[in-house]
């Protein structure tokens, strides 16, 4: 459903993704990690179409994010890390608003929407302007307008950002119900045990480079193999990106 | 002191720093800036120093009338003020970002008071003061005042600040102990633009055109001198003038007096702006947060009627208009302009029904209809003043959430002409009504209306596309303030060029209008070479609007989707 090929973004001089490759399965919850720095929202703005590759392709659900971006964005629910959304409107008007950008039926937005905000806890403040509610309930917002439209993929910029520990149960468990429907979730976080939790594969980035890829027990056993000890995702994180870091 | 010192360093440093890490072409922007707000000083000085001129020659009166000009400066000065204080205070001590970190800090309310209140005057006050001190040399260079008049005119401008610096920060205090910040911010906006479009009208109404009419000068000075507010012994504006006018003649006479009335106010009011901050600050700074903003205004109806109007539209066109509409109508900033505009409409209107173009014997036919056809770049010029506000900055207010049409299956196409309808059909309702009805008051020939009222239609349809075109070429999407948008850059390269393509269009027009206009009056057919000529400039009119429509929208098009957020 996601696929990078060669993906490589330059700002001037710096090299912000370096030539990465992955490719993400139906179904599949697919964890980003890497430290503050490491390229992981450049290459979601780059499969999202906010920013443009320098070189390599995106692929989603089949097609390239460039050539043909209308029908990739399509099949996108797209979830930043900060909900910035227009403060005037209400949530009502803003989930219309995002089902009609979608071409989405005038029927189908309003069942579909009612469901989303019971689901995310917002059907009490649906008719209140946006300006009102607090970065959790923004946040949650946007999730519910990334849903909205059944996207056969979801990008997720560290999803947990100003949720509450209640929040974050929903949204996990929102996302392994999608994962069971068949939806594709290209996840980016630094919360360890999140991405532990949630993910079936795992990609570690590093100054814009992937530099492993696999399973947990996977990923840990090439650690175990290849320092000889054994340890936690957190052991695995540090050496991997320290190890960068050292060279 | 040292605290407030610190607490005013990092915007000491972020405006240090924008200077320092400037590259070379970044210097253009400034200096374009700079150039024109030097050309606006030397026209207002100008303005100021003929008419002190034209004053200081009138006997008796004169003198009165130059004093009665200061006071009304000074007064005008202290209401613009004492509302911006009250407008920017709500800024820096409720709704700036860096308040959250300076109160979890251990400095005393005190000292953050003293440092929001340099930010506030700063703020607040620069605007004023830039445009006042080409008046005050005016009034120098006009009574030949010496050095003493410039000194002493620094020393009472910094304390004359302080009052309505004082003033607002307290009246501010108050409101958002009964207010939310954000709501008490959005009412402040609408009255200040209301006291600035009465104040406008205001000025418009004495009809200041009567002083080169002998018939009605003694009226209107009688008027002018009988005008008792400006000269209120209780105002600081009254004080100011006091103190200043003396100095003109390079006498003293009671200006230490009226100086240590504004000295002794001017810190009273710093104090006592601080006892009522020790009082509500934190309290106001609380409730702030705590209350929810006000629930929505019922716009269903005209959900309604945008959803009938619009059916045959895309379904994602159709969404972000209604979406345009009702963010427009729900932002105090943005539709409070709308009561200056309507001032300005209304004067405009005021202006073609008080010409005495009947009074002028023979010509008076010719003239209304030579009139008629510069209204249409007049109008021209008032709608290009409108679109810079209102439509210039339309790709801009998608602000921060631009994301959500970046990452949406909607082409920009659909998005820039969605914004260039939204903008379109009242900017020519206006066109039309101010042509229209100008042209009625005027009396025009039906040639003459028919030629303005397609013009006009023609040349709104330019404005609006170079400026949704443009708006899209020099985007800001992360502006604290609306106003930042068209008062930018960009805002005056859409002006420059507006003025150019209606220059344009009105002399390209202006020859075979002529021609046609005279052709009938005298009742004449014209020669073939004059049709040629009559087509040919029509042609190039066509062409010149033609371009204008599409080709700005066509670049920022092209701008837009080269953007990378």
């Amino acid at each position: 459903m996601i696929q990078l090929i060669e993906l490589t973004k330059s700002f001037g001089q710096l090299v912000a993704v370096d030539h990465v490759n992955l490719h993400v399965e139906k179904g599949e919850i697919f964890g980003f990690l890497g430290p503050n720095g490491a390229g992981k929202t450049t290459t979601i703005k780059m499969l999202t179409g906010l920013l443009k590759p320098t070189s390599g392709r995106a692929l989603i659900d089949g097609y390239d994010v460039v050539s043909h971006p209308m029908e990739a964005k399509r099949v996108i629910g797209f979830i930043p890390d900060q909900p910035f959304i227009y403060e005037k409107l209400t949530g009502v008007e803003f989930l219309k608003f995002i089902g009609s950008l979608f071409g989405m039926k005038k029927e189908d937005i309003q069942w579909r929407m009612s469901d989303l905000l019971d689901l995310f806890e917002l059907d009490g403040w649906g008719e209140e302007l946006i300006e009102s509610y607090s970065h959790g309930m923004k946040q949650r917002l946007v999730m519910s307008a990334a849903l909205l439209h059944n996207p056969k993929v979801i990008i997720v910029d560290e999803p947990m950002v100003g949720l509450d520990p209640k929040g974050i149960n929903l949204v996990k468990s929102v996302f392994k119900q999608k994962s069971r429907e068949g939806v594709s979730i290209f996840l980016s976080t630094h919360t360890l045990e999140i991405a532990q939790e949630l993910c079936h594969r795992l990609g570690i980035v590093n100054r814009g480079k992937l530099i492993a890829m696999g399973t947990l027990s996977e990923l840990m056993t090439a650690l175990e193999e290849e320092t000889g000890q054994t340890g936690t995702i957190e052991s695995l994180f540090l050496t991997l990106t320290g190890k960068s870091f050292d060279e | 002191m040292n605290e407030v010192l610190l607490l005013l360093w990092p915007k000491a440093k972020s405006i240090g720093n924008q200077f320092k890490h400037r590259r070379t072409s970044d210097l253009i922007k400034p200096l374009v800036m700079i150039t024109l707000a030097v050309l606006f000083w030397i026209l207002i000085f100008t303005i100021f120093a003929k008419v002190l001129v034209y004053f200081k020659s009138i006997e008796i009166l004169g003198e009165i009338l130059v004093v009665k000009l200061l006071a009304v400066v000074f007064l005008t000065f202290f209401l613009m003020l004492t509302v911006s204080n009250i407008i920017t205070s709500l800024s820096t001590y409720f709704l700036s970002e860096d308040t959250r970190l300076i109160l979890s800090v251990p400095v005393s309310t005190q000292k953050v008071y003293l440092s929001k209140f340099i930010i506030t005057l700063g703020h607040s006050s620069w605007m004023v003061l830039l445009f006042g001190i080409p008046v005050f040399m005016a009034y120098g260079a006009v009574y030949g005042a010496s050095i003493t008049y410039y000194l002493w005119l620094a020393c009472i401008l910094l304390v004359f600040l302080l009052i309505p610096g004082g003033i607002g920060v307290m009246i501010s205090m108050s409101l958002v102990n009964l207010l939310p910040a954000k709501r008490a911010k959005g009412t402040l906006v609408v009255l200040f633009v209301l006291l600035l479009a009465a104040l406008y009208l205001f000025f418009r109404f004495l009809q200041p055109e009567k002083l080169v009419n002998p018939e009605k000068f003694s009226e209107l000075l009688d008027y002018l001198a009988m005008l008792r507010l400006p000269t209120s012994p209780f105002l600081p504006s009254h004080w100011a003038t006091r103190s200043l006018f003396p100095l003109l003649k390079d006498r003293f006479d009671d200006s230490m007096f009226y100086f240590l009335l504004l000295l002794s106010t001017g810190f009273m009011s710093v104090l006592a702006g601080s006892w009522i901050c020790r009082l509500f600050y934190f309290r106001g700074w609380s409730r702030s947060y705590e209350s929810r903003a006000a629930k929505k205004k019922r716009l269903s109806v005209l959900e309604g009627l945008f959803d009938f109007v619009m059916r045959p539209f895309h379904g994602s066109t159709k969404a972000m208009v209604i979406k345009d509409v009702k963010v427009f109508l729900r932002d105090t900033r943005q539709w409070s302009q709308l009561i200056l505009l309507f001032a300005l409409v209304v004067v405009y209107l005021f202006n073609f029904k008080a010409l005495p173009l009947n009074k002028i014997p023979g010509i008076s036919f010719y003239l209304e209809n030579v009139i008629s056809f510069l209204n249409v770049g007049l109008a021209a010029f008032v709608l290009s003043a409108v679109a810079v506000r209102f439509i210039y900055p339309a790709i801009s207010l998608e602000g921060v959430s631009f994301w959500i049409m970046m990452s949406s299956p909607v082409e920009l196409r659909r998005l820039i002409w969605s914004k260039f309808w939204t903008s379109l059909i009242p900017l020519l309702l206006l066109a039309e009504a101010l042509i229209i009805f100008s042209n009625t008051f005027l009396h025009v020939t039906q040639f003459m209306m028919v030629i303005s009222t397609v013009t006009i239609f023609l040349i709104t349809i330019g404005i609006v596309s170079m400026g949704i075109g443009i708006g899209a070429i020099y985007p800001r999407f992360r502006v604290e303030d609306v106003a930042q948008i068209h008062s930018g850059f960009g805002g005056l390269i859409y002006m420059i060029i507006c003025v150019t393509f209606i220059g344009l269009v009105i002399l390209l027009e202006a020859w075979p209008t002529y021609v046609i206009f005279m052709a009938r009056l005298d009742n004449y057919s014209l020669s073939l070479f004059q049709w040629i000529e009559v087509v040919f400039c029509f042609c190039l009119t066509v062409f010149i609007i033609l371009t204008a429509i599409f080709l700005p929208i066509k670049i920022g098009l092209k701008r837009l989707s080269q953007i990378e957020m």
